[in-house]
């Protein structure tokens, strides 16, 4: 975040996502898809995927997690800057759905990291997918004052 | 103190020059720190980001050269390639050999045909 934007009280920008797959089927990824293009269009108000982390404010996971990629889910999670958000699009990353008891999953995402908005539906539909977005972006800015807050108190212990 | 350089193609000055670079500089510095200062160093955030993948230490583990987009190529002329690898024994006679009996074949086919 910038200099002065650190210092309003809103979101300064527009939501920038990096979605993983962590063993989805791609019928999330398909409606995330659908959520982009033309038909509902959320990047006319700034939200776009973007290709790496480190530019990322939400992590959108699909999918429930697989052993294989638990660890990189873990290190997606960790190199995305505070504040951050984590949303979960369907069924299976938010409950393991029909796959609970697979042997080859660590199980639904809020196993591995802390999730902040849960989209259900399988596939779950772009409104449901936006809604959850305007869901995310309450939590952001909820961890963006809290994060303020633990900075000031930060700097003040330091001064002392 | 710096004489003016004229070349016939303009002229450099050594002023203008260090008003460009410093001008430069100062885009520059602007650029740099409208990125985001925010992150934890120290941490993964450091890395680069490679899927989520382990950052290899020597690229030369997981590059793919350039001429592997000729691989079906390469495939398709290997009986070609190792037959004419027989040919490449590295003794300077053999080649001497190949030169005099194919200069031999092209004076021929230039005087009967």
């Amino acid at each position: 975040m910038m200099k002065l934007e650190k210092y309003l009280e809103v979101l300064p920008k527009s939501l920038w996502v990096f979605a993983c797959n962590s063993g989805s089927c791609n019928g999330c990824d398909i409606e995330i898809v659908a959520t982009i293009s033309p038909r509902y269009d959320i990047e006319r108000l700034g939200m776009k995927l973007v290709g790496t982390p480190k530019h990322a404010d939400i992590l959108l996971v699909t999918g429930p997690v697989t052993r294989f990629m638990k660890e990189k889910l873990e290190r997606i999670y960790a190199q995305i800057p505070d504040p951050k958000a984590v949303m979960v699009i369907g069924n299976c990353g938010c409950s393991g759905d029909v796959f609970y008891k697979s042997y080859n999953l660590v199980g639904p995402v809020d196993n591995v990291i802390p999730v902040d908005v849960y989209v259900h539906g399988c596939p779950p539909r772009p409104e449901a997918i936006i809604e959850g977005a305007a869901k995310a972006v309450l939590k952001l800015e909820e961890k963006k004052k809290a994060l303020m807050l633990e900075q000031s108190d930060f700097a003040k212990a330091g001064a002392e | 103190m710096w004489p003016k350089v004229v070349s016939g193609f303009g002229y450099w000055d050594i002023y203008v020059w260090l008003i460009f670079l410093a001008i430069a500089c100062f885009f520059t510095m602007w650029l740099r720190n409208t990125g985001r200062q925010d992150y934890k160093e120290g941490t993964y955030q450091d890395e680069i980001y490679f899927s989520g993948n382990d950052v290899p230490e020597d690229g030369e583990d997981i590059s793919v050269p350039a001429d592997s987009a000729y691989w079906g190529f390469t495939k398709f002329f290997r009986p070609y390639y190792d037959f004419m690898a027989l040919f490449h024994n590295g003794l300077a006679q053999d080649y001497l050999g190949y030169f005099v009996v194919f200069i031999a074949i092209l004076t021929a086919l230039i005087v009967f045909i």
